[in-house]
């Protein structure tokens, strides 16, 4: 562990870490713009510059390229590493154009930062300012090519960390230009994290563009709804819309980067047509009211059909927070069947799945990136979960072989991340014991049971994609309770009344039921067909816990007021004309709210904290720490 | 005074496989693979003092030497013929008068290295070269000079010719490993240095034409012969000096090693040229800085000319008389290297195109006293770039300032160049 000393405090750091990590370290940000944690060090940009005063390496170095050794002195401050920095601050602004005032980046941006704390501030190039034209990069990111530094970072992610080959940088010298041979939609399915990883405002989010300032937006930590994965995310939102979603770091999950599903595909968190006030027949009503008639309805429901005719659903997609108050609420209900899954084929698989769990060998994406061998077996990851493909090209580039194995593992799926696969029939022609630490994924869309419980005890480390982000919570609540797959209750004649909570139930299944309720915050074909529909609010308008694929819970923060987004609204609505408290549709509630008022309706106690009983010390998670995971005795690291 | 490089050459024409054959050619293949192991070439490449000719001066039998000689896998030789530095042309010349010194030189070389397969990279430009390496290799291997098995010896060799997509920074040795794997030409960072990890990530050595070519006869007439060569004790061997400028007679001669820089204007070159008068010249290639008539009696060796404060680099020596502006020589001079820039690092690729614009304001009569400051920040740390090529342009600069400052001045203070009919650079800042 070589021994150092930056600006005099003295840093001991592990072997192979580079002097700009060790200043780190000790909490000193030495400029830098090529450098990036998950993308290493290349020595491009030259901006952290400092100076070696004593050692075993004197001089200008960059900080970046410099192995920490013992016995460096190194000195961030001294005038000729200023002075480097200074200079190089000025021949990037040679050419960055000053639209600062008009750029998305603005606030948030490295440049802009670095070129303040630099301390250039007079122009004494008189030459004029290369300029580029922009390309069409899709419908999501903004090309803006005259703000390009040239720190290649972009084209580094995109061809080695993602394998996307048709972007990259072209020509030479000042000339060097960062885009796509000719405009169009940018193909990696991970082409969003370009946003994130610009230092400046090249590449800027669309759904975003000139509507909020970085210190306007409402962020707050939060994880990604898309799929069984969890990976971590900042949605940024505003004026009650949400605008866009940025990747959050977390080692254990998600590393630094997100799937462009879970950054653009939001839309429906803004969509007009949600539900935003209770419904009966039709009518808005006060919650009082729904609330009542629900009871009441179920009432008539017994009185008519018998006592007990009665569903209660959840669903994949219900956070945990809701989903534990089900079984309660079907006692109280006096419900017959509580359903966590719609189909028995998705029941029995989640449920073997998650009871075959065990934390310790479970692979979470920091696993399968550190994997020395992989097996898909009939997954097709851009489906299930497009993160795990990236973690999967990451443990290739280390060397892994990929083995893709059955007939609904596509090589699409290596392709789009730019790896080699081998085709196989069977899990058994993989050769997984010539390898350490190898992996193998399978996924709950098309493997059945008894191959899910095959790979779960293969000895293998194994992750098996679900269906949605607590679809591991769900499967967890409906072993523990004996929930029955709706479809199954169905069939029995037995349900006259459904109760779907955030459950997407097709139509054609509840033919000739009587009575539906829905509690949701997305439009559904159930939501369309429900005579009473309590709204719910979306995830990132409210404190929950999510259960990821590998059993690990974490929490996410609410992000925005629930309420109407301003945009898209006539002068009658907007600006408001009379004083009012909470802005317009703003009466949503979480769901395990709504249920906790039924509950109380039904003589119980008020509930104030959902997370009860086992699930207790889930209520001090850190919803910026790496979660917990259910199925290990210690808190992961 | 005794040739190497040049002893096979034909007046007009390039020299046949039969000749250089029949006048002592592969000699020297047959000696080394017969008489000597690969260690002992090596040794003898050493023991010769023969240093890079492609302009850095590292002694080859050293470079040879940090190959490990125990690492599995192939390494690889590359001859660097991606000769694009303005004011040098010997390599172009050697190839078109005889290129199979280069191919013997290479397989001698591959012997030496444990290499199987080695590669001439060569300039876009260069087709008569090109066609010439490429007959020289045919005729090599139908020979049973190179190949499998050569002249029964049990070593194999192969050579293959590339021809450079083009730009200059592809003579740089890791961006011309790049280019060759099909990547950017990009350089790479060192270390790890070529002779460790180089080419598809094997141990790989890069040397020059010239430094190739003069391999088979220090084989074949020992060290000590090609030492006294040179017409300095400290210097070995012969250099092939390229020149071109305002002389009498500008041409490629192969001259002893430490030859005063006096003697090759004066003798060689005939003097300059009837009514001109000696100003200055780029001693080594365009990244030099330059010479004045005070330093006519520089040996010209890589020491030498590095105690005098300039490089020998690749011996392409540029002369300027006194009609010349030296403002605008630099501004051309760093104006192709900010156009060469690969666009990697900021200090090149953003750095060079300033210079220029500073020379340009200066040489259009729009200079102040502190773009000289400006110029001497840009010369400091233009050092710090990612590879050798800013620096390398920033030679000129520095021989500017340095020697011909009060030229600068006289421009800024006169607003306007002083030089009635020099050759003004009008155009664009940016390097294009």
């Amino acid at each position: 562990m070589p021994k150092l000393t930056i600006d005099t405090i003295p840093v001991e750091v592990p072997a192979g870490t580079t002097v700009l990590e060790a200043a780190r370290k000790v909490g000193i940000v030495i400029p830098h713009f090529c450098y990036h944690p998950a993308l290493g060090s290349v020595g491009a940009c030259r901006v952290c510059a400092v100076k070696l005063l004593d050692g075993p390496v004197k001089g200008l170095q960059m900080s970046c390229m410099l192995p920490a050794q013992d016995g460096m002195v190194v000195s961030t401050t001294d005038e000729e590493a200023q002075a480097m920095r200074r200079h190089v601050i000025e021949w990037l602004m040679l050419n960055h154009p000053h639209d600062c005032p008009v750029c998305d980046e603005g606030g948030e941006c490295l440049l802009q930062d670095f070129t303040v704390a630099g301390g250039h501030g007079i122009r004494r190039y008189q030459g004029r300012k290369r300029t580029h034209s922009n390309q069409f990069l899709g419908p999501h990111i903004e090309h803006e090519m005259n703000r390009c530094i040239q720190c290649y970072r972009c084209a580094r992610f995109y061809q080695e960390v993602a394998g996307g080959s048709d972007f990259g940088v072209m020509g030479s010298a000042s000339r060097v230009y960062f885009g796509r041979f000719r405009d169009g939609e940018l193909e990696s399915p991970f082409s969003g994290n370009l946003v994130d990883i610009c230092p400046t405002g090249v590449f800027t989010d669309k759904t975003a563009r000139f509507r909020a300032r970085y210190w306007d937006y409402e962020m707050a930590p939060s994880v990604c709804p898309h799929c069984s994965l969890g990976c971590n995310t900042v949605p940024a939102a505003r004026y009650r819309e949400m605008l866009k979603v940025m990747a959050r770091r977390n080692d254990a999950v998600n590393g630094w980067f997100i799937c462009d599903q879970g950054r653009f595909g939001n839309g429906a968190v803004n969509d007009p047509a949600r539900p935003r006030a209770p419904h009966i027949g039709g009518e808005e009503a006060s919650w009082d009211d729904a609330l009542d008639r629900l009871l009441f309805r179920i009432g008539e429901l017994y009185d008519l059909y018998g006592a007990g005719c009665l569903a209660v659903v959840g669903s994949p997609r219900l956070p945990l927070e809701g989903a534990v108050l089900l079984p309660r609420l079907a006692e109280l209900l006096g419900a017959r069947f509580l359903s966590y899954f719609v189909t028995t084929e998705e029941s029995t698989r989640h449920t073997t799945a998650v009871s075959l769990l065990k934390g310790d060998t479970v692979a979470s994406q920091s696993d399968v990136r550190n994997s020395d061998c992989i097996a898909i077996v009939d997954c097709d990851l851009m489906e299930e979960g497009p993160m795990l493909a990236l973690a999967v090209r990451q443990a290739w580039r280390q060397g892994a072989p990929l083995f893709l194995v059955g007939k609904h593992a596509p090589l699409a799926q290596a392709q789009a991340i730019g790896v080699e696969a081998v085709q196989v029939d069977i899990p058994e022609e993989v050769p997984f014991g010539i390898f350490d630490r190898p992996v193998i994924i399978c996924g709950a869309r098309h493997s059945t049971p008894a191959t899910i419980a095959r790979i779960m005890k293969s000895g293998t480390t194994p992750i098996c994609l679900l269906s949605g982000p607590n679809a591991c919570g769900a499967a967890l609540l409906a072993r523990q309770h004996g929930a029955v797959p709706l479809a199954e209750a169905i069939a029995s004649g037995q349900v006259k009344g459904v109760i779907g909570i955030e459950a997407d139930i097709p139509a054609e299944l509840l033919e000739g039921v009587p009575l539906v309720a829905a509690m949701d915050w997305r439009p559904t074909s159930l939501t369309e067909k429900a005579d009473i529909i309590l709204p719910t609010t979306a995830w990132v308008e409210m404190d929950g816990t999510f259960v990821n694929a590998e059993g690990r819970a974490q929490r996410f923060r609410r992000v925005m007021q629930p309420g109407l987004p301003i945009r898209g609204q006539g002068p009658a609505l907007h600006p408001p004309r009379a004083h009012r408290m909470l802005p317009p549709g703003n009466s949503i509630r979480p769901a395990w709210q709504v249920i906790a008022a039924l509950l109380e309706r039904l003589g119980d106690e008020p509930v104030s904290e959902p997370l009860g009983d086992e699930w207790e010390r889930l209520r001090s998670l850190d919803p910026e720490g790496e979660g917990i995971c259910l199925f290990t005795e210690k808190e992961p690291r | 005074m005794e040739l190497l490089l040049f002893r096979h050459n034909k007046p007009g024409r390039c020299t046949t496989f039969y000749e250089y054959r029949a006048e002592g050619g592969f000699a020297a293949l047959r000696k080394g693979l017969a008489e000597y192991s690969p260690d002992q070439v090596q040794q003898l490449v050493i023991d010769s003092g023969l240093r890079g000719r492609g302009g850095a001066g590292f002694p080859t039998g050293k470079k040879w030497s940090f190959v490990p000689r125990d690492l599995p896998g192939p390494r690889w030789l590359i001859c660097n013929c991606d000769e694009m530095e303005p004011g040098t042309y010997k390599d172009r010349v050697l190839l078109e008068a005889n290129p199979y010194a280069l191919v013997e030189g290479m397989i001698l070389a591959a012997y030496a290295l444990g290499v199987r397969h080695a590669f001439v990279f060569i300039r876009r430009g260069y087709e008569t070269a090109a066609t010439n390496l490429r007959r020289a290799i045919d005729e090599a291997r139908q020979a049973g000079l190179l190949g499998d098995n050569i002249l029964g010896s049990g070593f194999s060799c192969h050579i293959d010719l590339h021809v450079s997509a083009g730009r200059y920074i592809c003579g740089e040795e890791t961006a011309l490993m790049n280019a060759l794997e099909g990547r950017r030409a990009n350089p790479r960072s060192k270390p790890p240095f070529p002779a460790i990890k180089g080419l598809w990530g094997g141990p790989t050595v890069v040397n020059n034409v010239e430094t190739l070519a003069n391999v088979p006869a220090i084989v074949l007439n020992g060290p000590a012969w090609f030492k006294g060569l040179a017409a300095i004790p400290e210097a070995a061997g012969t250099k092939l000096f390229c020149i071109s400028g305002h002389v009498r007679n500008s041409a490629c001669f192969e001259l002893p090693m430490g030859i005063t820089f006096g003697k090759i204007i004066d003798n060689h070159c005939g003097g300059m040229r009837p009514g001109s008068r000696f100003k200055a010249c780029i001693p080594g290639g365009a990244s030099t800085p330059y010479f004045t008539a005070d330093h006519f009696n520089v040996p010209m060796d890589f020491d030498s000319v590095a105690r005098a404060g300039s490089r020998l680099g690749t011996g392409g020596i540029v002369v300027f008389d006194e009609s010349v502006c030296m403002v605008a020589v630099t501004l051309n001079l760093v104006r192709f290297y900010a156009r060469e820039s690969c666009g990697w690092c900021t200090p090149c690729r953003e750095g060079l195109p300033f210079v220029v614009e500073i020379l340009t304001r200066i040489e259009q009569g729009n200079g102040t006293a502190d773009d000289i400051e400006l110029l001497r920040e840009h010369v400091r740390l233009l050092n710090h770039a990612f590879c050798a090529l800013a620096p390398g342009a920033m030679g000129p600069v520095e021989g500017l300032l340095r020697l011909f400052e009060d030229e600068i001045r006289e421009h800024i203070l006169h607003k306007g160049c002083p030089f009635a009919g020099a050759p003004h650079y009008t155009g664009g800042a940016d390097g294009k």
